[in-house]
């Protein structure tokens, strides 16, 4: 900051840096570590996925990535700013996050839903929302494709839909990274496919980068342009889908056999039954 | 929230403001001895003092009560995420019947800066009880994970009013029976006042508590769709409870000093309102302010004039009007 050098140096070092960048990020709870030491960068545009067993610490790892959780040790960084010289509001509208976890009775419609996205753009003295409020809602639920669901009550709409109405509302807050925890879970096999469609679209189609925890292995494989793998806290290992999706590393992370199918760029993982490392007593025919 | 609808509310909550003023225009006029409107004006002395010095102020005092026990009550509501919550979930109204009963056992009749012992003793209750419950789940919160839980608050708040409780009645079996009469009737709740110290008293309060409540309901609203979105979107959700129980603790404890514990009111008219303006804060907030003064002052104008010259307290007849719509909301919900 004093010296000329030093500060072309970090100008420079802003504009080359990745949109968000975790050095060292630890988080511990009640003395144990949950995750980390991590160092992760994501990168503008891309669509980054964390796979990982139940436990793993991945949303733990996305709550940090998020700012909604402090870590214990280490830093995140938007663009070189570190989250804590950054308000929620101004994370807020860096990026949004779509919880795993949401309540049962939410007493609103789809379009009440997605107006709550607009928040961290509402000011305190502000009587109602503004027209590019709902001009944002509208082009949430048009790029999302439920404009029809607008006026239906959240809690009539299946799985599958409450969670495009939950992801409209992120779209909804204009941040340029969503931050998604589990979106194909507890979903059945249609609603799978919208889902992953949606998010595809959205990590491909749009500037926004995507990055999503998941156990979903096709979710993982269809959408991701590079993979974290988490183990017990850490990042046991990262890269593109061809280099993660490979049987010896799922083995590895899951416990459990894998056999490829589709091309060789982008695999998708399915689940094999003949004899499981834990289980070598059953003789195959 | 959304525009549709925001003109079916927005008449909604014109006709309410048109029913609080009606009430506070025709509702001191009103009583064991009718007084027309052309009297007072005219200056007629008996007249003007049954309106200014006696009903007025009574009928200010329940608009403002009654405002602020359905504005709090929405507030907990949405805070707790339970329908069943209300401004006394966390024990203001058992502290401050506890403060009272002490000072009703233990004091003589005396005033402290104008205000009686038993306002002022009820007052500390509110104020202990509320500092207790949020310190023992503040207690909880830091051992686990930083912050205050909901959950943690309700349990303390339910340990805290039924100690409360036991300790009254221990108080009550100690007193005698003109203590005990006293006690009874101070935990009724009721609105007989004369004179404007108690509304000057009171109204500051529910004017402030109202504000920040009005000022909070974008936040309010983010909690409709859980605490973890909320936070994603830049809600300090910690500081957000802290805020609104602390603020609406305030209110309802210099309010019940005055008027003893009213029940239901803010229970049944947020669930009403609820039904007529949604969810959203926007409309929500002031609908409970006005329509819960108006609720509160038709009731109490109910308890002066059913049993004339006898006055019913207006806690018992909000008590008993509350049971049936409970009952009635159970059934309602189900369809």
């Amino acid at each position: 900051m004093s010296a000329g050098g030093a500060a072309s140096a970090a100008t420079t070092g802003i504009a080359d840096a990745p949109l968000v960048r975790a050095s060292g990020v630890a988080w511990e709870h009640r003395g144990r570590r949950i995750v980390g030491p991590i160092d992760l960068d994501v990168g503008a545009g891309e669509c980054l996925i964390v796979l990982g067993p139940n436990g793993a610490g991945k949303t733990t790892l996305l709550r940090l990535l998020s700012g909604l959780l402090a870590p214990s040790a280490g830093e995140v960084a938007w663009r070189g700013a570190p989250y804590r010289d950054l308000s929620r509001r101004q994370l807020a509208r860096r990026m949004a996050y779509v919880p795993q976890i949401r309540p049962a009775r939410v007493p609103l419609t789809v379009e009440e839903v997605v107006l709550l996205g607009r928040y961290p753009h509402l000011g305190r003295l502000q009587l109602a929302p503004r027209p590019q409020d709902f001009a944002a809602v509208n082009a949430a639920l048009a790029q999302v494709g439920i404009e029809e669901l607008r006026r239906r009550p959240v809690d009539e709409l299946s799985g599958g839909e409450r969670q495009s109405v939950y992801i409209a509302a992120a779209l909804a807050q204009e941040a340029e990274m969503l931050v998604l925890d589990e979106p194909t879970t507890h979903l059945d096999p249609r609603h799978q496919r919208e889902v992953v469609s949606l998010l595809a679209r959205i990590a491909r189609g749009t500037a926004r980068t995507v990055v999503a925890a998941t156990h979903d292995l096709t979710f993982a494989a269809l959408v991701a342009d590079r993979l974290v793998a988490l183990a017990a806290g850490r990042v046991a290992a990262i890269g593109t889908p061809a280099e993660i999706l490979r049987p010896a590393v799922l083995e590895e992370l899951f416990a459990s056999r894998f056999r490829l199918v589709g091309d060789a760029a982008r695999p998708i993982p399915v689940l094999s039954l003949e004899d499981g490392p834990e289980d070598g007593s059953e003789e195959g025919p | 929230m959304s525009p549709a609808g925001g003109g079916r509310r927005g008449t909604v909550l014109a006709l309410l403001a048109l029913l609080w003023l009606a009430v506070l225009v025709v509702a001191p006029l009103i009583g064991s001895q009718r007084v027309g409107l052309g009297a007072v004006i005219a200056g007629d002395p008996t007249a003007s003092l049954i309106v200014w010095q006696i009903r007025l102020p009574r009928v200010l005092l329940a608009l403002a009560a009654g405002g602020a026990l359905a504005v709090a009550g929405v507030g907990f509501q949405t805070l707790f995420r339970n329908p069943l919550a209300e401004p006394y979930t966390l024990g203001v109204a058992t502290g401050a019947a506890l403060g009272a009963v002490i000072a009703l056992r233990f004091a003589d009749p005396s005033t402290v800066l104008g205000f009686s012992i038993v306002a002022v003793a009820s007052f500390s209750g509110a104020l202990g009880a509320t500092a207790l419950v949020v310190g023992m789940a503040w207690r909880a919160g830091a051992a686990r994970s930083g912050g205050v839980e909901t959950g943690t608050l309700l349990l303390a708040g339910v340990a805290v009013s039924l100690s409360a409780s036991a300790i009254i009645l221990f108080l009550q079996y100690l007193s005698d029976a003109t203590q005990t009469f006293r006690m009874v009737r101070w935990m009724m709740g009721g609105l007989s006042v004369v004179g404007y110290r108690d509304v000057l008293w009171v109204v500051p309060w529910v004017v402030a508590g109202s504000a920040v409540l009005l000022a909070l309901r974008w936040d309010l609203n983010q909690l409709l769709t859980g605490e973890e979105l909320a936070a994603g979107r830049g809600v300090d959700v910690s500081r957000l409870r802290l805020l609104v129980l602390g603020v609406t603790s305030l209110m309802v404890g210099a309010l019940v000093a005055v008027t003893g514990p009213i029940g239901f009111v803010g229970l049944m008219v947020p669930h009403l309102l609820r039904r007529l303006v949604g969810h959203d804060h926007l409309f929500l907030a002031p609908a409970a302010i006005l329509g819960g003064g108006a609720f509160l002052a038709v009731c109490d104008l109910a308890a002066r004039t059913v049993m004339a010259p006898a006055q019913i307290p207006v806690g018992v007849l909000t008590a008993l009007l509350g049971g049936p719509f409970f009952l009635w909301l159970l059934v309602a919900r189900r369809r």
